[in-house]
């Protein structure tokens, strides 16, 4: 027996005793099941394989979003990846509250790919905002069939029965949700034009929405048994690393040598990846019978490559670049194009412009990237974890050389997501090495500095922010142009938006610039960085474009207020007047309702919480800025300052404190939405002062936390975050709070030594080359 | 062959010396609590606790570790139920929860040296732990939480002893 | 301990023109048969183990590489410029071993350098410590020496040409540098003194890596407990050159000596690390104390002491420099995630299990080395603090990493003028560890 062969012995025989079950029945019983979690902890072998529920005998599924067993659990299937938002909590509430089930009873399902599914894609804070209709309505079908069975069992009308915490109640009888499902065997299932048609509850009837709850996939991750990709494990699987190529794209491998990789025990093989799909170009896998031979092997493997064309692009060859596309006037996609915009420039008595840039800024996200991949019964399996599986299996599909439906994605828990998995990459050249043996199991792990290397980073970016001066203090008419790498154009061109004029545009590389201020005819130019789209492989990163577009934003109306002599609150409170061209800053119902008032409220509200205007310590300052978070289409209104210390000295700033105010309608899980916020804030602290990579000859020149330096718990400022209460639709929360942090910032830098940086992110030297120039001066 | 004790049972590996005690531990005696993260000793994710005290485990060999008292997550409580990990539960720390068993391990060894900690002790020791979902805000609330936890314990334990 | 041939090595070649023959000339013992079991009593055999305790006999007579070896059969790699020698099988096989050695023999080659055979013993056998024994602690130790399991067992072949190194030259080398003779106690310091010093100063040789050697390989008679380098890392000084800002007290001592850890000066690691957990703590308490005694007395502890306490306070206030909020400097940032969890210390002690490296002499040291070989080796559970480990960041940190936080350490937690040259000294440390301890990536 070898090994592994071993140990998997041990651990049934283990298993065997604790459960009366063996760990292959584990697996069996994983087959179409999928991660799951809830009540108490699962048995030791979901460690090995997450199993599904066996079903209880007789089950209601009205829809396939829920289920009601005999036995009274309610089994919500969620289509969202697990990342830290407790999404499979949050999405159940709606339906737990909506068919008036008893919380305690209800379990989540986090679903394998299934065409059935839709597009399964979790990202942009959209996971409540899109299944809010979707789930209620589930949530009343399941009700009213529940209602009206029970009044049959009864003998009473329906209207005469009340259905509470899974309990159907009429008069002084009652029948738990179990007991109806298991009389009557309902059956009846609805269409979705059916559904559309489902009374709803008023707001004032929700009982779960809104309320604290304890998230049900915590437990399993403080006691160490909650599943990620990487924890996924097959019998006679080998392990793989990749060994990556010089350049991401056009790199072709001209010869191997593996004669040092051969002297560690435990080396397979390697296997130059083929990939129709051109995912992986380049890349060669080492394989071995355990990770750290995996490791070492690859290390020890020679391979010689050419290089492809962008060998020796550096950050600033991208920038620069950037700054060109932006100087012509022809390129690019209008996004918004007023009428009248280009005659308030002409008519200007001066133009004011300002340029802010964005380095590189890596995920990081603390799992690394991996898959396990093999040939079961005809299928393909990939195990790992993905925010957008919709995207990348016709991607894998075409890797493979498969058809349709012959790759399925299983799920599992992400380590982090932050929009790194959004993109699959990760999950060809594991696949492609299983392909290589005969569709065994390959478990292919990179190791932190392969990860870095090929990061889908948040791309460095340029952009030019003008207005018009009509006079010293007033100006009309605007013009924001942003150059960078789009993700969407690179990895879902047909996902594109379509500009004014007609041409294709990556709306996550613009949005936030599409704001909600009436400043005069506006135009906003979104520019495709063919260089940096080239050079890496541009990525979706927290709150995406919104994350820079609005910290240019929001810093050039401090500038502009001051140039104007105006209050920088005063001067967004004006332009936040809810009107704007054709009245576009109105909103419209359901997602927008209210528009920029909205917006103008929580800014209101922060401003009064913060303290603006009062005195503080001598090189202290407080700065604010203002978003409609992540989108136009789905807004959440927020708000956020952020009051630093300056050390003249050092150069050094010291956040000391974030406020944040947001509107994202209805909360459905306050708990979440606060970590959210917070953990957004503290991205948007960590990218404005703390991270920043660069391109050096084609890659990023980080590869691990010796160099590449996210925010630790030392630098973490005291907090304060109010949600709006509302009972609009709700928004979403996992990006908005980083949006306004990085200008309020640089916003709060400027007022407590009067220096203005205009590059992300400020570093000490930065503030202090800035503070000499204006002592200078 | 390299003998040790992990979470309170005698194990054996098999594997070449060098071996990193976090693969060990992970693949060979199949416990993934302890997770993978930068490989080089500095996000505290697969921290484990080595004769009780803080350990990366990632570049520990475990020829280093032959002899000695491994705890992992899955053995800090038997039932999972240490202050920390209540404290955790109770404010809802994790987030996407891959840096939490570390932290939760670190933050235990902490409270071992310092039963008070203060905003500096968390800071500085707390420092190698990288959570990247940003739950620091509640990392150090619940551990506070946790300390008040244990010594409330203690003093009933001595008052009832 | 004594692995430090090199020198001597390279001395035996220059001197060897000054040996000479009658000086040179010891006739071979005759082979005695092995001494029956019962020959020796209880009480003496277990005097004998402690006194090879004493001398960490069994730590030079072992094999370490290959996975280790019997004990006693000898086989240690000690490596030379010229070569490796590989130290003898010294259990009681006839063959093999010494089990044909009388008394006499073993009582020759400690007092003298002298083997059975008549041979000059190269110094990297210390007999100009051994030699200060006394004739009934080595009567004892072949008593021990004696009853010990015989291993059958040749050690590899020498790759330093011993056969050609002529024993004149060796004669030479001693009558240069060789003086024997009994230890002679001090009659201005007491009993627990003298014992220490008897100690120190024979069985266990604590000069053999403490005090530095002549270019001839000899210990420098004026430079007595100034520190050395041993494989790499630097023996620190025990007299009052001893750079830490805390005195070696005798407490500090004996915790050092018996546990393998101080709880102000941290883990014993390196080579020094075998002394206490396989040596010092298996004997008896009162010898570990006279030795530390002994040592408190050298290093002036006494008069040193009174410093203590703002050397403490200073330290504990440097342990959390940087820690605290952002830092202007990226050296403190790769410390703070690298290195503090395990490192910190909070007023007013440092907590057992954290080294506080503001007190460690590792940062005080004129070289960095001993500072580089712990990060790169890490230790293991036996050494240092029993049952704890320190991770290797063989693999973790570059060159140019360990630099950074050298130099980041010595210039926020010493007084120390910085170090030099620091990466290519990383570098130079790398080399010497022949195997990655870790397989970890970066
Ligand atoms: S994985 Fe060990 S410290 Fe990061
Ligand atoms: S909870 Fe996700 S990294 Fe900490």
């Amino acid at each position: 027996m070898g090994r592994l062969e071993r140990i998997a012995a041990e651990q049934d025989r283990a298993l065997a005793s604790a459960t009366g079950l063996s760990r292959r029945g584990f697996l069996s019983a994983g087959v179409g099941g999928a991660l799951l979690f809830g009540f108490a902890r699962q048995a030791r072998a979901t460690q090995v394989f997450p199993a599904g529920a066996p079903l209880p005998p007789e089950q209601f599924e009205p829809t396939i979003w829920c289920s009601v067993g005999s036995d009274g659990e309610v089994n919500v299937n969620i289509i969202r990846a697990e990342m830290g938002q407790h999404v499979g909590t949050a999405l159940a509430r709606i339906i737990a509250d909506e068919m008036e089930a008893d919380w305690d009873k209800v379990k989540i399902t986090h679903v394998d790919t299934d065409p059935k599914w839709g597009m399964m894609v979790t990202g942009g804070s959209w996971s409540v905002w899109q299944t809010w209709d979707v789930f209620r309505q589930a949530g009343a079908a399941a009700r009213t069939v529940l209602v009206e069975e029970a009044a049959k069992i009864l003998g009473v009308t329906p209207d005469k029965c009340v259905a509470r915490n899974g309990v159907v109640t009429a008069g002084d009888r009652s029948l738990g949700y179990g007991d109806i499902v298991g009389q009557a065997r309902p059956t009846r299932s609805f269409t979705p034009a059916e559904l559309t048609k489902l009374p709803l509850k008023p707001a004032s009837e929700r009982r779960m929405v809104g309320k604290d709850v304890k998230a049900l996939d915590i437990p399993a991750k403080i006691d160490g048994t909650a599943m990620y990709g990487i924890d996924a494990k097959i019998d006679g699987m080998v392990y793989g690393r990749p060994k990556m190529p010089p350049t991401r794209y056009g790199s072709k491998v001209v010869s191997v040598d593996d004669a040092e990789a051969k002297k560690v025990p435990g080396y397979l093989r390697y296997i130059v990846l083929d990939d129709p799909s051109d995912t992986v170009p380049g890349w060669v896998v080492v394989l071995a019978s355990s990770y750290p031979a995996a490791i070492r092997a690859t290390d020890r493997l020679k391979v010689e490559w050419t290089p492809g064309k962008t060998a020796h692009v550096s950050e600033k060859d991208i920038q620069d670049h950037a700054r060109s596309l932006i100087a012509d006037k022809n390129g690019g996609v209008m996004v918004v194009n007023d009428h009248g915009v280009d005659d308030a420039f002409s008519k200007a008595s001066s133009v004011f412009e300002r340029t802010y840039t964005c380095a590189s800024v890596m995920h990081y996200q603390l799992e690394p990237m991996n898959a396990l991949a093999r040939l079961n019964d005809g299928v393909w399996e990939i195990h790992c974890g993905n925010q957008w599986q919709s995207l990348f299996l016709p991607v894998i599909e075409k890797s493979l050389g498969v058809a349709s439906g012959k790759v399925r994605m299983m799920t599992y828990m992400l380590g982090g997501g932050f929009g790194r998995r959004l993109n699959g990459d990760y999950a060809v050249p594991a696949a492609l090495a299983s392909k290589a043996l005969g569709g065994k199991p390959v478990k292919l792990i990179l190791t932190r500095s392969d990860d870095m290397m090929f990061d889908s980073i948040r791309s460095p970016s340029v952009q030019t922010l003008r207005v018009a001066m009509t006079g010293k203090d007033t100006f009309h008419g605007m013009q924001h142009h942003a150059a960078a790498g789009w993700p969407t154009q690179v990895m879902a061109a047909a996902a594109m938006s379509k500009g004014v004029d007609g041409k294709p545009y990556d709306q996550f590389a613009i949005a936030g610039a599409d704001h909600w201020y009436d400043c005069g005819p506006l135009r906003v130019r979104a520019i495709s960085n063919d260089l940096a789209n080239d050079t890496f492989r541009p990525g979706w990163l927290r709150s995406v474009s919104a994350g820079w577009t609005s910290w240019a934003l929001e810093a050039f109306w401090d500038e502009v207020a001051h140039e104007t002599g105006k209050d920088p609150v005063a001067l967004r409170l004006s332009m936040l007047n809810g009107e704007g061209p054709d009245g576009r800053n109105k909103g419209e119902a359901p997602d927008s309702n209210g528009g920029a008032l909205r917006q103008a409220a929580v800014l209101k509200r922060l401003a009064e919480k913060a303290g603006w205007g009062q005195p503080l310590p001598k090189d202290t300052g407080l700065g604010i800025a203002t978003t409609f978070g992540q989108e136009r289409g789905m807004p959440t209104w927020t708000a956020g300052a952020a009051r630093v210390h300056v050390d003249r000295a050092t150069g050094l700033v010291t956040c000391e404190k974030l406020w944040l105010v947001l509107d994202a309608g209805t909360i459905v899980d306050p708990d979440g939405a606060l970590a959210q916020t917070e953990g957004g804030a503290l991205w948007g602290l960590s990218m404005a002062l703390c991270e920043g990579s660069e391109i050096v000859d084609g890659t990023c020149k980080d590869r691990n936390l010796d160099t590449y330096t996210p925010l630790r718990i030392a630098s973490v400022p005291e907090m304060d975050v109010e949600f709006i209460e509302s009972t609009e639709k709700p928004m979403g929360l996992g990006e908005p709070g980083v949006t306004v942090v990085g200008a309020a910032v640089a916003n709060a830098i400027f007022n407590a030594v009067g220096v203005r940086i205009r590059h992300q992110p400020i570093r000490p030297e930065d503030v202090l080359a800035a503070l000499k120039e204006k002592s200078a001066a | 062959m390299i003998k040790f004790k992990l979470n309170g049972s005698e194990v054996s590996v098999d594997g070449p010396e060098d071996t990193p005690l976090l693969w060990a531990i992970r693949d060979d005696l199949g416990l993934t609590g302890t997770k993978f993260g930068c490989g080089v000793g500095q996000c505290g994710a697969c921290t484990v606790h080595v004769g009780g005290r803080a350990t990366r485990s990632c570049i520990t060999p475990i020829s280093a570790i032959a002899g000695a008292e491994i705890t992992t997550i899955e053995g800090l409580d038997p039932a999972g139920t240490h202050p920390v990990q209540e404290a955790w539960r109770d404010l809802q720390v994790p987030q996407c929860g891959y840096c939490q068993s570390g932290q939760i391990m670190q933050a235990a060894s902490l409270l071992k040296d310092y039963p008070s900690p203060t905003d500096e002790d968390i800071d500085a020791v707390m420092g190698g732990s990288l959570c990247r979902c940003m739950t620091y805000i509640r990392i150090r609330k619940a551990i506070k939480q946790a300390a008040v936890a244990m010594r409330s314990a203690k003093t009933g334990e001595t008052s009832n002893g | 301990m004594i692995k430090r041939i090199l020198a001597a090595v390279v001395g035996l070649v220059v001197v060897g023109g000054l040996g000479f023959l009658w000086y040179a000339w010891y006739p071979a013992l005759p082979k005695v048969a092995l001494p029956k079991s019962g020959q020796f009593s209880a009480a003496q055999i277990e005097r004998g183990r402690i006194v090879a305790a004493q001398g960490y006999c069994a730590e030079c007579h072992t094999r370490q590489d290959l996975g280790g070896g019997p004990t006693l059969a000898g086989d240690y790699a000690m490596q030379s410029p010229f070569g490796t020698i590989y130290s003898p099988n010294i259990t009681p096989d006839p063959e093999t071993g010494i089990g044909g050695w009388s008394e006499e023999a073993l009582a020759r080659a400690m007092k003298l350098g002298v083997s059975r055979s008549g041979a000059h013993l190269l110094p990297a056998f210390v007999y100009d410590h051994f030699t200060k024994m006394t004739d009934s602690d080595i009567s004892d130790l072949y008593a021990w020496l004696m009853t010990q399991p015989a291993v059958h067992m040749t050690h590899r072949e020498n790759t330093f040409p011993l056969s050609i190194t002529p024993r004149i030259v060796l004669a030479g080398w001693k009558m240069l540098f060789f003086r024997p003779g009994d230890f002679k106690p001090d009659p201005n310091h007491d009993a627990q003194w003298n014992r220490g010093a008897y100690l120190a100063e024979g069985a266990s040789h604590c000069g053999s890596c403490h005090t530095p050697r002549n270019l001839l390989g000899a210990e420098k008679t004026g430079s007595r407990y100034d520190g050395a380098v041993v494989d790499g890392w630097i023996a620190p000084p025990l007299n009052e050159h001893n750079p830490t800002p805390v005195v070696w007290t005798e407490d500090e001592l004996f915790a050092y000596l018996r546990y393998g850890v101080a709880p102000l000066h941290g883990p014993a690691g390196g080579p020094m690390s075998p002394v206490p957990h396989q040596f010092l703590s298996k004997i008896p308490e009162s010898d570990v104390r006279a030795i530390a005694h002994y040592f408190a007395d050298i290093d002036h502890a006494a008069q040193r002491v009174s410093g203590d306490r703002a050397a403490l306070e200073l330290a504990m206030q440097q342990s959390k420099r940087d820690l605290l909020g952002p830092t202007t400097d990226a050296d403190a940032t790769l410390y703070q995630g690298a290195c503090a969890a395990c490192h910190y210390n909070a007023a007013p002690s440092p907590v057992l299990g954290r080294p506080e490296l503001a007190l460690n002499s590792a940062l005080w040291l004129d070289e960095p080395n001993d500072l580089f070989m712990v990060m790169l080796r890490g230790l293991t559970a036996p050494e240092g603090q029993s049952g704890v480990a320190m991770p290797s960041f063989y693999n973790a940190l570059s060159d140019h990493d360990m630099a950074r936080i050298a130099a980041y350490l010595r210039r926020t937690r010493t007084t120390r003028p910085p170090w030099t040259d620091l990466e290519k000294k990383a570098a130079e440390a790398r080399k010497l560890v022949e195997i990655p301890p870790v397989n970890s990536s970066h």
